[in-house]
């Protein structure tokens, strides 16, 4: 018998060849699963992050649109949207290729000195976290510190933060939520501030020309102290912070300054340039601005009075009570004499003047653009909101606000419906009179004109803006958190990070 | 009976043992190298996603608390940014900490000063610091430290805050040096820059 035997020489080299291929692969392997986990993390669970905050603020937005339309156009404000419990909620808006989703809550829920409401708005924004179903190799940075799953809180399975902190985040209805599939969702609050109108000495959204050759327009700080002309030109006084911001804002490329401004100016597009001895602060004249047209408020929660409905010769209203800055008392004025005069008295309870609120609405014109004008008288304490519809006119020296605080006597030109009518504001000084008044108006769809040369506190917001007389005007820095909210903007953000 | 063997009378000569060694250790030295290096390779390229991911997590938090910042101040050696964040949160010891309170949002309080409307949640604020801090890269809240990259890895943030009039806005970048750079040149380490801009959404106080 012959015993064959064979040799193994080629398994041997096809054995190692197979080795090698084995190492080498574990090896790519191991490294592939590595950088496709952390590509993973990358691509999907860091883009999801980021786009959730996308939506969230996307969501802020939305709320934010709801919000301004309270003043711009409010019979639409929230429109769609649910009201339960004080808060407006809209149901989950979806955009994107990617499906991002998001939701927002307003409430209400402060009102301020001027009565008007700040807006708190929450925003949800989630996103789909797409690729594997997975945390990232990069969970722990320590033996006590977790890395990514601190920061980018994803919801594979269930959604963390309504089992953890409840739907509002207070703690209360916690309960398990299955997500249908991997998301993340981050949430934002942002507060809704009103503007107030009186942020600039004068605003004028069309042509401005002025002052007169020896005006100025200089400012102080009311709170701070009364008037003192010598102040901004005395460095070392401590109010001199708060003489050099009487501002000009325009919004056209038309502006004729004259006189001395001791403030910014600024234009659209305008060619000012830069005189020190006229103008202290800055040129800017890359500065747009809106301003929309200027609506009644709404008055349903102020208290009306009925008597008296016109204005005479010689008109007084005696406030039935003190009324307050969201419900002052009411007056709707029918019509008001060419010469007309109108005195606001304060309320006194138990012998002791009030700080009284009124609301006076002349659904016409007020005085006249020539002659003698209206007379507006107003008692201290008192807080006078005056609305008009039509024109106003009045020498200068017949505005006459006792408190002496321009905040005091707020005039508000409303906007004509009509779009081809043009409204005026003259204020003219009688005889070359120098007597000063202090009031704010506010029209920005009236051409407003200053005849001669008034001392004039206050500010003024308009459409165009005339004045040729060495008016003395003084911006009171306080004036710019004064009047009835004219837009809103966006002061606080903050991320909720659970 | 006779055996029949089938191996071969002829052996291998001393001259073939000798070039079948030498070739064979050549062989095997080339798949050793090869091994080794594939496996430096391998673990460069590991170490560059790690690195990476690293930086994105720098940049990430740094961003988001930015963003919800009042206040963002840089070192003069750019390693070490201080911010100020608004106390959402009512956290068990602070003075309006009631036993059903803890844990949900504050509401604001709203206030007026010389520059204007200010925002506030509570009395103070929560301080954040980001720093260097020996071999890790630090986020500090009121005191409580988390950990949030590995120095180790050579990674370098560095962040400027640029004041604006109202705003402020903080630009970082992060650098690593990658480990299969062979010479670590500059150039290698500028060629892994992540760079990233977070403007405050808030007022900048102070």
């Amino acid at each position: 018998m012959k015993i064959s035997t064979h040799s193994s020489e080629r398994a041997n080299v096809l054995l190692c060849v197979l080795c090698t291929i084995l190492v080498v692969s574990v090896i790519g392997g191991n490294v592939l699963l590595n950088c496709m986990t952390r590509y993973n993390v990358a691509a999907s669970q860091v883009r999801g992050w980021k786009e959730s905050l996308d939506a969230a603020e996307t969501g802020g937005d939305i709320a934010y649109a709801e919000v301004r339309k309270t003043i711009l156009s409010p019979s639409s404000a929230f429109s769609g949207w649910n009201y339960t419990g004080g808060i407006y909620s809209n149901s989950p808006v979806t955009y994107g290729q990617d499906s991002l989703s998001t939701n927002a809550k307003v409430d209400l829920f402060y009102y301020d000195a001027n009565g008007n409401p700040w807006y708190r708005i929450r925003t949800a924004g989630t996103a789909p976290v797409n690729g594997l179903k997975r945390v990232g190799m990069d969970d722990r940075m320590g033996p006590n510190n977790r890395g990514d799953s601190l920061l980018r809180k994803i919801d594979f399975n269930y959604d963390h933060f309504t089992a953890t902190y409840g739907p509002n985040g207070d703690g209360l209805n916690k309960t398990l939520v299955p997500v249908s599939r991997p998301q993340v969702t981050r949430r934002v609050e942002l507060i809704a501030a009103p503007i107030t109108p009186f942020e600039a000495a004068i605003k004028a959204n069309g042509i401005f020309y002025g002052l007169g050759s020896a005006a100025y327009i200089d400012s102080y700080r009311s709170s701070a102290g009364p008037y003192d002309a010598n102040v901004k030109t005395t460095p070392g006084d401590p109010r001199y912070i708060d003489s050099r911001s009487g501002t000009v804002e325009i919004n056209s490329s038309i502006a004729t300054i004259m006189g001395s401004i001791f403030g910014n100016v600024y234009t659209n597009g305008g060619f000012v340039t830069k005189n020190t001895s006229s103008i202290s602060g800055i040129i800017d004249n890359n500065v747009p601005f809106t301003l929309p047209p200027y609506y009644m408020p709404d008055t349903s929660g102020w208290n009306y009075v009925s008597n008296p409905s016109t204005v005479g010769n010689s008109t007084t209203i005696n406030p039935p009570s003190a009324g307050t800055p969201r419900s002052p008392n009411y007056y709707l004025i029918s019509s008001f004499n060419n010469n007309g005069s109108l005195t606001v008295n304060a309320y006194s309870s138990g012998g002791t003047v009030q700080e009284t609120y009124v609301a006076v609405h002349v659904t016409g014109d007020v005085g006249a653009s020539t002659g003698q004008g209206a007379t507006i008288v107003t008692a201290n304490h008192v807080h006078l909101e005056f609305y008009f519809d039509g024109n106003f006119g009045a020498k200068a020296e017949n505005i006459v606000n006792n408190s002496g605080y321009a905040g005091n006597l707020q005039i508000y030109g409303i906007s004509p419906t009509d779009p081809s009518v043009q409204q005026v504001v003259n204020l003219n000084s009688g005889g070359g009179s120098t007597a000063g008044f202090a009031a704010v108006f506010y029209a920005p769809s009236a051409n407003l004109t200053v005849n001669g040369g008034p001392d004039f506190v206050g500010a003024v917001v308009c459409k165009n803006f005339y004045a040729n007389g060495n008016v003395h005007w003084h911006y009171d820095r306080t004036l710019d958190n004064v009047g009835d909210a004219v837009d809103y903007r966006v002061i606080s953000y903050v991320e909720d990070t659970r | 009976m006779k055996l029949k063997s089938s191996q071969s009378t002829a052996g291998f000569t001393i001259s073939e043992m000798l070039v079948s060694v030498a070739l064979s250790s050549i062989v095997l030295a080339a798949a050793i190298v090869s091994g080794v290096s594939l496996q430096k390779s391998f673990s460069a390229v590991d170490n560059y996603f790690t690195t990476h991911m690293q930086q994105i997590r720098i940049i990430d938090y740094l961003n988001r608390d930015v963003k919800r910042g009042l206040i963002v101040t840089t070192s003069v050696d750019l390693q070490s940014v201080t911010m100020s964040l608004p106390n959402y949160i009512i956290q068990s010891g602070d003075s309006d900490a009631t036993s059903t309170n803890v844990g949900t949002p504050r509401t604001p309080t709203i206030s007026y000063n010389s520059s204007g409307w200010q925002v506030n949640y509570a009395p103070s604020t929560t301080t954040v610091v980001y720093t260097i801090n020996g071999n890790s890269i630090t986020r500090t809240e009121n005191g409580v430290v988390t950990t949030i990259a590995s120095s180790t890895d050579q990674l370098v943030p560095s962040t400027t805050d640029v004041e604006l009039t109202n705003t402020e806005y903080a630009n970082t970048s992060v650098t690593f040096a990658p480990i299969f750079s062979s010479n670590g040149s500059t150039a290698s380490r500028t060629g892994t820059s992540l760079y990233a801009t977070a403007y405050l959404r808030n007022k900048r106080r102070g």
